[in-house]
Protein backbone atom coordinates (compact mmCIF):
# COMPACT_ATOMS: atom_id res chain seq x y z
CA UNK A 1 0.00 0.00 0.00
CA UNK A 2 1.34 3.84 -0.68
CA UNK A 3 2.21 5.49 2.13
CA UNK A 4 0.67 8.69 2.13
CA UNK A 5 0.75 11.67 4.41
CA UNK A 6 -2.41 13.09 5.74
CA UNK A 7 -3.38 15.87 8.76
CA UNK A 8 -3.51 13.84 11.78
CA UNK A 9 -6.07 16.08 13.28
CA UNK A 10 -8.61 14.63 10.26
CA UNK A 11 -9.32 11.06 11.53
CA UNK A 12 -9.31 12.97 15.27
CA UNK A 13 -12.27 14.99 13.86
CA UNK A 14 -13.84 12.41 12.50
CA UNK A 15 -14.03 10.35 15.12
CA UNK A 16 -15.36 13.32 17.07
CA UNK A 17 -18.52 13.04 15.09
CA UNK A 18 -18.49 9.36 15.08
CA UNK A 19 -18.12 9.24 18.63
CA UNK A 20 -21.39 11.24 18.68
CA UNK A 21 -23.72 9.38 17.16
CA UNK A 22 -22.13 6.25 18.42
CA UNK A 23 -23.02 7.37 21.89
CA UNK A 24 -26.65 8.56 21.05
CA UNK A 25 -27.27 5.49 19.52
CA UNK A 26 -25.72 3.73 22.46
CA UNK A 27 -27.63 5.80 24.93
CA UNK A 28 -31.09 5.41 22.86
CA UNK A 29 -30.34 1.73 22.40
CA UNK A 30 -29.94 1.14 26.64
CA UNK A 31 -32.56 3.68 27.41
CA UNK A 32 -36.18 2.82 26.36
CA UNK A 33 -37.69 -0.77 25.53
CA UNK A 34 -37.51 -1.66 21.97
CA UNK A 35 -34.45 0.99 21.94
CA UNK A 36 -32.41 -1.71 19.79
CA UNK A 37 -34.72 -1.08 17.19
CA UNK A 38 -34.78 2.74 17.38
CA UNK A 39 -31.01 2.45 17.03
CA UNK A 40 -30.93 0.32 14.25
CA UNK A 41 -30.95 3.10 12.02
CA UNK A 42 -28.10 4.95 13.50
CA UNK A 43 -25.60 1.62 13.79
CA UNK A 44 -26.98 1.11 9.60
CA UNK A 45 -24.92 5.08 9.02
CA UNK A 46 -22.28 4.31 11.36
CA UNK A 47 -21.82 0.93 8.97
CA UNK A 48 -22.01 3.40 5.69
CA UNK A 49 -19.91 5.73 7.35
CA UNK A 50 -16.92 3.30 8.41
CA UNK A 51 -17.26 1.76 4.58
CA UNK A 52 -17.18 4.78 2.80
CA UNK A 53 -13.72 5.79 4.69
CA UNK A 54 -12.63 2.36 4.00
CA UNK A 55 -13.38 1.73 0.56
CA UNK A 56 -12.52 5.47 -0.99
CA UNK A 57 -11.58 7.65 1.83
CA UNK A 58 -10.70 10.63 -0.36
CA UNK A 59 -14.66 11.37 -1.06
CA UNK A 60 -15.53 11.03 2.47
CA UNK A 61 -18.03 13.85 3.67
CA UNK A 62 -15.80 14.07 7.09
CA UNK A 63 -12.48 14.49 5.24
CA UNK A 64 -14.72 17.16 3.16
CA UNK A 65 -15.99 19.31 5.96
CA UNK A 66 -12.52 18.84 7.86
CA UNK A 67 -10.48 20.17 4.50
CA UNK A 68 -13.22 23.41 3.55
CA UNK A 69 -14.30 24.41 7.00
CA UNK A 70 -11.96 23.04 9.78
CA UNK A 71 -8.57 22.70 8.42
CA UNK A 72 -8.41 26.47 7.48
CA UNK A 73 -8.90 27.42 10.87
CA UNK A 74 -6.64 25.67 12.34
CA UNK A 75 -2.83 26.40 12.40
CA UNK A 76 -0.68 23.95 10.04
CA UNK A 77 -0.32 20.79 11.46
CA UNK A 78 3.69 20.22 13.27
CA UNK A 79 3.67 16.78 11.43
CA UNK A 80 2.04 14.69 9.09
CA UNK A 81 1.11 11.39 9.74
CA UNK A 82 1.00 7.79 7.62
CA UNK A 83 -2.24 7.14 6.38
CA UNK A 84 -2.38 3.43 7.03
CA UNK A 85 -2.61 3.04 11.03
CA UNK A 86 -5.96 5.41 10.64
CA UNK A 87 -6.67 3.80 7.91
CA UNK A 88 -6.88 0.36 9.64
CA UNK A 89 -8.26 2.24 12.24
CA UNK A 90 -11.71 2.56 10.40
CA UNK A 91 -11.90 -1.17 9.18
CA UNK A 92 -11.83 -2.44 12.69
CA UNK A 93 -14.35 0.21 13.24
CA UNK A 94 -16.37 -1.29 10.13
CA UNK A 95 -15.74 -4.45 12.41
CA UNK A 96 -17.58 -3.58 15.08
CA UNK A 97 -20.55 -1.72 12.77
CA UNK A 98 -20.75 -5.04 11.06
CA UNK A 99 -21.30 -6.71 14.12
CA UNK A 100 -24.11 -4.27 15.08
CA UNK A 101 -25.64 -4.79 11.63
CA UNK A 102 -25.88 -8.03 11.20
CA UNK A 103 -26.01 -9.45 14.94
CA UNK A 104 -29.04 -7.36 15.22
CA UNK A 105 -30.69 -9.81 13.93
CA UNK A 106 -29.84 -12.77 15.68
CA UNK A 107 -29.60 -10.76 19.03
CA UNK A 108 -30.99 -7.36 19.18
CA UNK A 109 -28.42 -6.41 22.69
CA UNK A 110 -25.44 -6.63 20.04
CA UNK A 111 -26.64 -3.01 18.25
CA UNK A 112 -25.67 -1.45 21.94
CA UNK A 113 -22.13 -3.69 22.19
CA UNK A 114 -21.34 -2.19 19.08
CA UNK A 115 -22.56 1.47 19.45
CA UNK A 116 -20.48 0.97 23.01
CA UNK A 117 -16.74 -0.31 21.04
CA UNK A 118 -17.69 2.14 18.56
CA UNK A 119 -17.96 4.43 21.52
CA UNK A 120 -14.86 4.04 23.74
CA UNK A 121 -12.83 4.09 20.42
CA UNK A 122 -13.89 6.62 18.87
CA UNK A 123 -13.64 8.90 21.81
CA UNK A 124 -10.48 8.21 23.24
CA UNK A 125 -9.02 9.11 19.24
CA UNK A 126 -10.84 12.12 19.26
CA UNK A 127 -10.01 13.57 23.14
CA UNK A 128 -6.87 11.66 23.91
CA UNK A 129 -5.03 11.38 20.78
CA UNK A 130 -4.96 8.08 21.59
CA UNK A 131 -5.63 5.72 18.58
CA UNK A 132 -6.86 2.48 19.64
CA UNK A 133 -6.99 0.79 15.86
CA UNK A 134 -3.92 2.37 15.14
CA UNK A 135 -2.11 0.62 18.15
CA UNK A 136 -3.91 -2.55 17.05
CA UNK A 137 -2.27 -2.48 13.63
CA UNK A 138 1.33 -3.42 15.52
CA UNK A 139 -0.01 -6.03 17.92
CA UNK A 140 -1.44 -7.68 15.19
CA UNK A 141 0.94 -7.41 12.78
CA UNK A 142 3.10 -9.06 15.49
CA UNK A 143 1.13 -12.05 16.23
CA UNK A 144 0.72 -12.53 11.91
CA UNK A 145 -2.75 -11.35 12.12
CA UNK A 146 -2.32 -8.27 9.39
CA UNK A 147 0.01 -8.13 6.57
CA UNK B 1 -29.32 6.54 30.26
CA UNK B 2 -27.74 5.70 33.24
CA UNK B 3 -25.55 2.98 31.39
CA UNK B 4 -24.80 5.51 28.97
CA UNK B 5 -23.15 8.06 31.28
CA UNK B 6 -21.57 4.92 32.83
CA UNK B 7 -19.69 4.00 29.27
CA UNK B 8 -18.79 7.91 29.36
CA UNK B 9 -17.44 7.68 32.74
CA UNK B 10 -15.52 4.69 31.79
CA UNK B 11 -14.18 6.03 28.53
CA UNK B 12 -13.04 9.22 30.26
CA UNK B 13 -11.27 6.89 32.92
CA UNK B 14 -9.58 4.90 30.49
CA UNK B 15 -8.54 8.05 29.02
CA UNK B 16 -7.58 9.89 31.65
CA UNK B 17 -4.96 6.72 32.41
CA UNK B 18 -3.67 6.56 29.05
CA UNK B 19 -2.64 10.12 29.40
CA UNK B 20 -0.93 9.42 32.98
CA UNK B 21 0.71 6.26 32.12
CA UNK B 22 1.94 7.13 28.35
CA UNK B 23 5.55 8.32 28.02
CA UNK B 24 5.97 7.58 31.64
CA UNK B 25 8.67 5.20 31.34
CA UNK B 26 10.11 2.61 33.82
CA UNK B 27 13.53 1.26 34.77
CA UNK B 28 14.51 -2.09 34.27
CA UNK B 29 16.57 -3.94 36.46
CA UNK B 30 18.17 -7.04 34.66
CA UNK B 31 18.22 -7.22 31.09
CA UNK B 32 20.56 -9.15 28.30
CA UNK B 33 22.99 -7.08 26.47
CA UNK B 34 21.60 -5.86 23.14
CA UNK B 35 23.19 -6.65 20.37
CA UNK B 36 22.62 -3.45 18.04
CA UNK B 37 24.22 -5.13 15.21
CA UNK B 38 22.03 -8.06 14.94
CA UNK B 39 18.77 -5.48 15.51
CA UNK B 40 19.98 -3.30 12.69
CA UNK B 41 20.31 -0.64 14.65
CA UNK B 42 20.84 2.72 12.25
CA UNK B 43 21.57 6.22 12.51
CA UNK B 44 20.35 7.73 9.11
CA UNK B 45 21.02 4.62 7.69
CA UNK B 46 24.38 3.87 8.52
CA UNK B 47 24.57 1.08 10.70
CA UNK B 48 25.26 1.32 14.40
CA UNK B 49 27.04 -1.43 16.26
CA UNK B 50 28.49 -0.40 19.37
CA UNK B 51 26.82 1.40 21.84
CA UNK B 52 27.58 5.04 22.95
CA UNK B 53 30.42 5.45 25.43
CA UNK B 54 27.99 6.65 28.59
CA UNK B 55 24.55 5.63 26.73
CA UNK B 56 22.76 4.85 24.10
CA UNK B 57 19.19 5.93 22.88
CA UNK B 58 17.33 3.28 20.85
CA UNK B 59 14.28 4.32 19.23
CA UNK B 60 12.12 1.35 17.88
CA UNK B 61 9.86 3.03 15.16
CA UNK B 62 7.89 1.60 11.71
CA UNK B 63 7.66 2.91 8.79
CA UNK B 64 4.08 4.45 9.04
CA UNK B 65 4.45 6.16 13.17
CA UNK B 66 3.88 9.09 12.80
CA UNK B 67 4.71 10.38 16.24
CA UNK B 68 8.32 8.77 15.67
CA UNK B 69 9.89 11.46 13.89
CA UNK B 70 9.44 13.96 16.22
CA UNK B 71 11.21 11.64 18.67
CA UNK B 72 13.97 10.99 16.52
CA UNK B 73 14.61 14.57 16.32
CA UNK B 74 14.36 14.64 20.22
CA UNK B 75 16.76 12.56 20.30
CA UNK B 76 19.48 13.24 18.20
CA UNK B 77 19.06 16.61 19.83
CA UNK B 78 20.11 14.95 23.18
CA UNK B 79 22.99 13.32 21.44
CA UNK B 80 24.93 16.21 20.03
CA UNK B 81 24.58 18.00 23.15
CA UNK B 82 25.49 15.38 25.54
CA UNK B 83 29.18 13.78 25.58
CA UNK B 84 29.30 9.78 25.01
CA UNK B 85 25.39 9.70 24.24
CA UNK B 86 24.62 7.98 20.91
CA UNK B 87 21.29 7.36 19.60
CA UNK B 88 20.27 4.85 16.82
CA UNK B 89 17.06 3.61 15.07
CA UNK B 90 15.53 0.73 15.16
CA UNK B 91 12.71 -0.36 12.21
CA UNK B 92 10.11 -2.44 13.23
CA UNK B 93 7.90 -2.33 9.76
CA UNK B 94 9.46 -5.72 8.78
CA UNK B 95 10.76 -7.49 11.70
CA UNK B 96 7.79 -8.09 14.12
CA UNK B 97 10.50 -10.55 15.46
CA UNK B 98 12.17 -7.76 17.04
CA UNK B 99 8.55 -6.49 18.46
CA UNK B 100 8.04 -9.66 19.82
CA UNK B 101 11.12 -10.24 21.58
CA UNK B 102 11.39 -7.39 22.82
CA UNK B 103 7.54 -7.02 23.68
CA UNK B 104 7.16 -3.47 22.46
CA UNK B 105 3.38 -3.52 21.47
CA UNK B 106 3.40 0.19 20.09
CA UNK B 107 5.70 3.00 18.27
CA UNK B 108 7.51 4.91 19.42
CA UNK B 109 9.17 2.73 21.97
CA UNK B 110 12.81 4.46 23.37
CA UNK B 111 15.05 1.78 25.35
CA UNK B 112 18.05 3.43 27.17
CA UNK B 113 21.06 1.29 27.41
CA UNK B 114 24.08 1.46 29.27
CA UNK B 115 27.47 1.63 27.81
CA UNK B 116 27.55 -2.15 28.24
CA UNK B 117 24.77 -2.56 26.05
CA UNK B 118 22.10 -3.65 28.37
CA UNK B 119 18.61 -1.94 29.09
CA UNK B 120 18.46 0.57 31.95
CA UNK B 121 15.16 2.24 31.06
CA UNK B 122 12.08 1.96 28.82
CA UNK B 123 9.10 4.25 27.57
CA UNK B 124 6.21 3.21 25.53
CA UNK B 125 5.10 6.02 23.34
CA UNK B 126 6.00 9.58 23.08
CA UNK B 127 8.66 10.15 25.99
CA UNK B 128 7.51 12.78 28.06
CA UNK B 129 9.20 16.24 27.83
CA UNK B 130 12.27 16.44 29.71
CA UNK B 131 11.98 12.71 30.65
CA UNK B 132 15.02 11.07 28.39
CA UNK B 133 17.37 13.85 29.90
CA UNK B 134 16.32 13.56 33.70
CA UNK B 135 17.11 9.68 33.24
CA UNK B 136 20.45 10.57 32.05
CA UNK B 137 21.47 12.63 34.49
CA UNK B 138 20.12 9.97 37.36
CA UNK B 139 23.37 7.99 35.32
CA UNK B 140 25.43 10.53 36.23
CA UNK B 141 25.69 11.89 32.13
CA UNK B 142 25.51 15.56 31.83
Amino acid sequence: MSAELIDPRGPRFGAAITSALSLTAFGIAVSAPGGFFTAYPLIVLLAVLFSWSVFSPKTHPYGLVFKKLVRPRLAAPSELEDSRPPQFAQKVGLGFALLGLVGFWFAPVLVAVSAGFIFFAAFLNAFFNFCLGCQMYLGLKRFGLVR
Amino acid sequence: MYLALGLLGLTLIAGIFYKVSTGSGRSIQRSQIIDLARLGAHQNGQPVTDPGKSATLLLFSTEYCGRCPAVRRSLAEIESRTEGVLHADVDLTDRIDVAAKFNISQTPTVFILNPKGEVTFRVSGVPKPGLIQQELTKLGIK
